[in-house]
């Protein structure tokens, strides 16, 4: 059972008291939560909290409309 | 008055004319007793994927303090600018004048940022060397 892949589940990161603010330019931490393809990774994969989902959702969408970041891998 | 955060994309081509556009902004800002909190010119930065056949766009990043009419002045220099290829405005809350974390890292240095982090645990042989160096 200890196959499966479990362990990618982590705790929310944001729910920290110390926590920086979640923020459209830091693409180093919205890196994270995007897969390889440049898909959005479910809360449920991550652990975060949906509050912080939404954030995170957000600006991964802001990040993607000024190009920081891709859509999708097959951006030609 | 209000809070916005603004990234205009600039066509490299026109890259030489951003500082003087940045005056002119920041004068629109300025004449109906605006601030401009941060302004920041992160330069030409590889896109993620290409925008009208364009592979690099000079980005510059400016939270200002304005009235609506300002902003709206603003954002018709925006629209009549044929060198802004793309514009982005964002109501803040407060004014953010710390830097921005693209304009402190810009572009390659992923590998160390995440090392600063310290969250990504993936300590390469060579990369502590390379830190010590610095």
């Amino acid at each position: 059972m200890s196959r499966f892949v479990r362990n990618k589940r982590r705790s929310c990161k944001f729910s920290s008291d110390f926590a920086q603010p979640i923020d459209y330019k830091d693409l180093n931490l919205l890196k994270q939560y995007v897969s390889e393809n440049g898909k959005l990774q479910p809360a449920r994969v991550t652990g975060t909290v949906s509050y912080y989902q939404r954030e995170i959702t957000n600006a991964v969408k802001r990040a993607r409309f000024l190009a920081l970041m891709p859509y999708t891998d097959k951006h030609e | 008055m209000r809070h916005y955060e603004i990234v205009v994309m600039v066509h490299p081509d026109q890259s030489e004319q951003v500082p003087a556009m940045t005056e002119r902004y920041k004068s629109f800002v300025e004449i109906d007793g605006g601030k401009v909190h941060r302004l920041e010119d992160w330069g030409r930065r590889q896109l993620a994927y290409p925008i009208a056949k364009l592979h690099k766009a000079h980005y510059v990043l400016m939270n200002v303090e304005c009235t609506d009419k300002a902003l709206a002045e603003l954002e018709n220099a925006f629209k009549f600018n044929d060198a802004v290829i793309r514009k982005m405005v964002i109501r803040t809350e407060a004014a953010v004048t710390g830097q921005s974390a693209l304009f402190k890292n810009p572009e390659e240095e992923n590998k160390k940022e995440y090392k600063a982090r310290g969250e990504r645990d993936a300590p390469a042989a060579d990369e502590p060397v390379a830190e010590e160096v610095e």
